[in-house]
């Protein structure tokens, strides 16, 4: 029995609980990162490892951590974690660094990472919390990559600086602006709604 | 226990683990950062003075300049980087320059936030290619929809005019710079190589 | 005339919002209605000035002076929540009536990437002082200005017929991606020749 819950805190992060279309959080990420499939990987990863290294330090010194300054040690964890993943990035990766430029740093203020924190990671054990962080994280990344293949390859007619769609496209240049990731993600959670409306019918 | 003095003690363990960590992660990091921010200055400074094997950085009046040699060490030039505001933000240019302060031999884009599709195309070889070998006095001069025929002229990239007219101009300022600061390090250099 | 470049470009040219999508979440969450959309922008305008001109001595003063710039990110945040906590302990000793208008918004300010965000931006572009300054409070002026353009047209939305599936956020994003279209069309002011 306990198996099947191990199993549901992993998958909720894929569609029910997802933390982009669902929850609406993370957002400055998502929409500013996507104009390339790349950048949205690289940030997925970039999310997650904060993510999960901050949720299995937080469930394990939950018990000693004061309520009152819980949100203040939190965050001082994850800009610590945050901080390792931009030196590692700017050491060993430089060209993705640069292209991600200050949204790397501002992984710390992701709702995201806090939200899981304070609805998961302080009130659940290590492997349950490693899990559910683990979950979220490849939810977001999913989130981002999707929106990074439509972007890119609308926005540029390649995936992965691979061309994918022939000379006679013209690229829309809509797609890789501010305003196409506005729009495309407008649309996708508007997607998501119809297909759960359709669910829910059916069932 | 005391509730406040528990408070303190886990902030001061908490914040003293993160300082240590992240001076141990800076450690390792920093050196790594040094050599890449080096190597990617050193590769846009070859990218355009392609004759270049060595260079030297010489700092004077806040500029820094990039004096470089080739394999027999003679001096093939110089290089520095421009900036200013282009359409939409900053633009930053690396630019390569004959011994004699009279022809560009190159430029690239090194950072531009210009609208994808119409201003960004001034990153493309298409636009920098142009630059090779023009003349920068008294100065360089963009035209429209023809082509340059002057030594001194290039052609704006269609659609982006501001964007063009932006590198031409951070050019032409910087290039003036350039030249009386490069005058004073080397008063003698000049007469030398012509 | 370098410091009027920064705060048009930090107001309308580079939106924060429109351009970096900083404070998206207030901006999908609180800006319903106008008066709220005044209240969160003034308070965030303060915040913001605020954090820019003491991150920035912060920042020059002792992260780079004792050589440990990489405790940027720890530092700033802690000094931005800090700040939100002191200006609303300030307010609320000196003027009720302000904390009655904009006491609720200012907790949400600590986890509004718009100021992590506008701090960060200021190191990379190595702005001085005055220019931090001038950079933090555009960027204010920036974000009120948009949370008022998106409050008045919810709004009017509320009468409008949109489809089930695109209620809520989906038509709050596809309005944003048309404003900032239209923001795109005040591009080219800032090049200075």
């Amino acid at each position: 029995m306990s198996s099947v819950r191990l199993y549901t805190e992993f998958f909720k992060g894929f569609w029910k609980d997802n933390p982009a279309f669902r929850q609406l959080l993370g957002m400055c990420p998502l929409l500013a990162v996507t104009t390339s499939v790349l950048n949205g990987i690289s940030m997925g990863i970039a999310m997650t490892f904060v993510l999960v290294c901050t949720s299995i330090v937080v469930s394990l010194i939950r018990k000693i951590v004061p309520n009152q300054v819980r949100i203040a040690t939190f965050t001082i964890i994850i800009a610590t974690f945050v901080t390792i993943a931009d030196l590692f990035l700017k050491a060993r990766f430089p060209p993705i660094s640069k292209a991600l430029g200050p949204y790397i740093p501002l992984i710390v203020v992701n709702c995201i990472i806090l939200g899981r924190q304070e609805a998961f990671a302080k009130k659940n054990p290590l492997g349950r919390s490693f899990l559910d962080a683990l979950g979220m994280g490849f939810g977001f990344t999913l989130a981002l990559l999707l929106l990074g293949a439509i972007r890119e390859s609308l926005g540029s007619g390649s995936i992965l600086d691979i061309q994918i769609l022939g000379t006679w496209f013209e690229p829309w240049v809509i797609m890789i602006l501010p305003a196409g990731a506005f729009i495309t993600l407008g649309f996708l959670i508007a997607l998501m709604n119809l297909i759960d409306e359709r669910l829910k019918k059916a069932a | 226990m005391n509730i406040s003095a528990h408070m303190i003690i886990v902030l001061t363990v908490v914040s003293l683990f993160s300082g240590l960590s992240l001076v141990y992660m800076n450690e390792y990091a920093e050196p790594l950062i040094k050599i890449n921010q080096e190597k990617a200055m050193k590769e846009a400074i070859f990218k355009v003075l392609p004759d270049a094997k060595d260079v030297e950085k010489i700092e004077q009046d806040g500029r820094v300049i990039f004096k470089t040699v080739n394999e027999a060490g003679e001096l093939v030039g110089y290089a520095f980087v421009a900036e200013g505001s282009g359409y939409q933000g900053i633009i930053k240019i690396m630019v390569g320059i004959n011994p004699e302060l009279e022809k560009l031999t190159g430029i690239d884009i090194l950072e531009s936030v210009e609208t994808p599709g119409l201003g960004a195309k001034i990153t493309q070889d298409d636009f920098k290619s142009q630059f090779k070998g023009i003349s920068v006095s008294p100065g360089i001069e963009y035209i429209k929809a023809k082509k340059p025929e002057k030594p001194n002229e290039i052609q704006a990239v269609t659609g982006a005019t501001v964007s063009s007219r932006s590198v031409v101009n951070i050019l032409n300022t910087t290039v003036k710079e350039i030249k009386e600061i490069v005058k004073k390090i080397e008063p003698s250099g000049e007469g030398e190589n012509e | 005339m370098n410091i009027i470049l920064i705060f048009i470009a930090a107001t309308i040219v580079n939106n924060i919002v429109l351009t970096y999508f900083l404070g998206i979440c207030p901006f999908l969450g609180v800006s319903s209605k106008i008066e709220s959309a005044i209240g969160m922008g003034l308070a965030a305008t303060f915040v913001m000035t605020l954090a820019a001109t003491v991150t920035w001595l912060i920042y020059h003063y002792i992260l780079v002076r004792f050589n440990v710039p990489f405790l940027e990110y720890v530092s700033f945040i802690l000094v931005i929540a800090a700040l939100v906590q002191i200006v609303e302990m300030f307010i609320r000793k000196t003027s009720p009536e302000l904390y009655r208008a904009l006491g609720i918004y200012l907790p949400l300010i600590t986890t509004n990437c718009a100021i992590l965000g506008l701090t960060l931006f200021m190191v990379l572009r190595e702005y001085n002082f005055l220019e931090s300054v001038v950079f933090g409070f555009g960027s204010g002026v920036g974000f009120t200005l948009v949370l008022l353009i998106m409050a008045g047209i919810r709004e009017e939305l509320e009468f409008a017929d949109v489809p089930e599936a695109f209620k809520g956020a989906p038509i709050t994003l596809i309005i944003s991606g048309l404003l900032a279209l239209a923001f795109m069309g005040f591009s080219g002011i800032i090049s200075t020749s």
